[in-house]
């Protein structure tokens, strides 16, 4: 029986910083339109697991292979074009405070190239996603932790990836608006996109029936249905 | 528009970082403005001395009594040298008339003098490309072994002067636009490199989210001509006004200065001028830079 082609693949990945392995040697796959959460102790790799997706950072040994381009192969002028496939939320929120919040999520769709007005409908749209729309005119510092985790949601599926990635979505969120974010996540995901929420909050993915990929110091210990 | 973005950009940053840019600006406007200055020297020496040779010319004194015939042949002898232009036969008594006239408010000067001391001569002219005070040098030389001939005058001092001066204005001239032109591009250079590093944040969001190089870069490119055009601009318009409101006034007062011309035609070029440099600085900095 032949398999698709996984959206993400790592192949005996294992990513060193300075003083200390950050990831051991990681082999999996998460399926197109798979949604699945990545867990483990503070320390344990999720955020490094998630940059080397995104490129921010590249293995030093094994290869990743994302949406059909391998890391093994890419050329650095690929980057931007592989990054267009992935919304990520990202754990420091990476809102840029001189802009108001319409300019920070329309950024999204400006670096590739998209006209004023369908900016303009898609960010509403987006915005309407996450109970945001009148917040359009506001600035990043103006807003809570939870709206500005929600903002940068928005601006992660803006551009509608294939791929959405979210470091630690919930970390600032009191439980309701946690699962609040969880539902928006959800549709987002019954729309076809591939999800992988890197967290280390049991509520969101207990009894989720979601695969669960889970770390500890840099090394894959379980890969089970929770 | 992507396009368009790039320019908001830019302006954004113009706006936001106005000091710096202000003050790169004024730098630039600096520098364009002294190689404007000595641009306006050159070209007016070069011009003056372009068309001396036509007012320029050499003197050449006649042996005295010498037949309409002799007077006729020396004239050809002298009319087929190659850098000469036109010969005109000066008499004697004509110039006695001249001088007298030039010498009308000081009469006392030809009292006694009942004889015209004056020999006839010939007014030589020199063709513009026989200008080098050597080849001058040579015609007089030539000239004054003609037969009938006693003697030929000429400003060789005034010559080589002129001939050191204009190659002392041009070399001058040249390395001086030459160092403000390279001061003016790091000037632009740094500039940018500054920009680029108080942003560096703001740019990492925008790697993040999937921007190109290009759309990273072009607001910098933007950035660095707009700088570079309204330093251009800012000392064309010094130019004409020091034109205007100096040189026209002493127009007036110094005689001098009625020759003088005013090449407005290449001042039109600095706000080009300004902004190829200013491209250029921002160019060297964005391909030092590792984004
Ligand atoms: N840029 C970095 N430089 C050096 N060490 C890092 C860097 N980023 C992460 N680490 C280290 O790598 C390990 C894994 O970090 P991280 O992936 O952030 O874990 P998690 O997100 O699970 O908390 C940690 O021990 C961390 O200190
Ligand atoms: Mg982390």
């Amino acid at each position: 029986m032949e398999q698709p082609d996984p959206m993400i693949h790592f192949e005996n990945v294992t990513k060193e910083y300075e003083l200390q392995t950050a990831l051991r040697d990681v082999t999996c796959s998460i399926e197109k339109g798979e949604m699945v959460f990545l867990t483990g102790p503070s320390g344990s790799g999720k955020t490094t697991m998630l940059k080397l997706i995104y490129l921010a950072e590249l293995p030093d040994q094994g290869d990743i292979t994302i949406a059909g381009w391998n890391t093994g192969t890419l050329k650095e002028s690929s980057i931007p074009f592989v990054r267009r496939n992935i919304g990520v939320v990202f754990q420091d929120f990476r809102l840029l405070d001189n802009r108001n919040i319409y300019e920070n999520i329309s950024l999204a769709l400006r670096i590739r190239g998209i006209g004023e007005r369908e900016i303009k409908a898609r960010v509403y749209e987006a915005l309407k996603t996450v109970n945001l729309r009148h917040k359009a005119d506001s600035y990043p510092r103006r807003l809570s932790g939870g709206e500005q985790q929600r903002i940068v949601i928005a601006r992660a599926i803006v551009a509608e990836p294939t791929v959405l990635l979210a470091d630690e979505p919930t970390g600032n969120l009191d439980p309701e608006t946690a699962e609040d974010v969880l539902k928006t996540f959800k549709d987002i995901h019954a729309k076809g996109t591939t999800i992988l929420i890197a967290t280390h909050n049991r509520e969101l993915y207990m009894n989720s029936g979601k695969r669960v990929l889970r770390l500890e110091a840099g090394s894959l210990v379980s890969r089970e249905v929770c | 528009m992507p396009t368009s973005y790039a320019f908001r950009l830019a302006m954004q940053s113009l706006k936001k970082d106005k000091w710096i840019n202000l003050l790169s600006m004024l730098t630039i406007f600096a520098g364009l403005f002294i190689i404007s200055i000595s641009f306006f020297v050159f070209y007016n020496i070069e011009i003056a001395t372009r068309n001396l040779p036509e007012k320029f010319s050499l003197v050449v004194y006649l042996d005295n009594n010498l037949g309409q015939e002799k007077i006729e042949q020396v004239i050809s002898a002298v009319r087929a040298k190659r850098a000469v232009s036109s010969v005109k036969f000066i008499a004697r008594e004509e110039a006695f008339r001249e001088l007298k006239s030039t010498l009308k408010n000081s009469q006392y000067v030809l009292e006694g003098l009942e004889d015209n001391p004056l020999p006839d001569s010939l007014e030589v002219k020199l063709k513009r490309d026989a200008m080098g005070s050597e080849s001058v040098k040579q015609l007089a030389e030539e000239t004054k072994r003609i037969k009938g001939v006693s003697e030929v005058d000429y400003g060789e001092k005034f010559l080589d002067i002129l001939q050191n001066i204009k190659a002392g204005v041009k070399i001058t001239g040249l390395v001086l636009a030459l160092i403000l032109c390279t001061g003016i591009v790091f000037v632009c250079y740094s500039t940018v490199k500054i920009l680029f590093y108080r942003r560096t944040d703001e740019i990492e969001t925008f790697k993040l989210l999937g921007a190109t190089k290009g759309f990273i870069r072009a607001p910098f490119i933007i950035e660095g001509a707009a700088i570079g055009t309204t330093a251009g601009f800012t000392s064309l318009a010094a130019v004409f006004v020091l034109h205007h409101f100096l040189f026209l006034k002493l127009i007036n007062s110094v005689p001098l200065f009625k020759t003088v011309l005013f090449p407005s035609h290449v001042f039109l070029l600095l706000p080009l001028i300004g902004m190829f440099l200013g491209i250029f600085g921002a160019a060297i900095a964005l391909g030092r830079l590792k984004y």
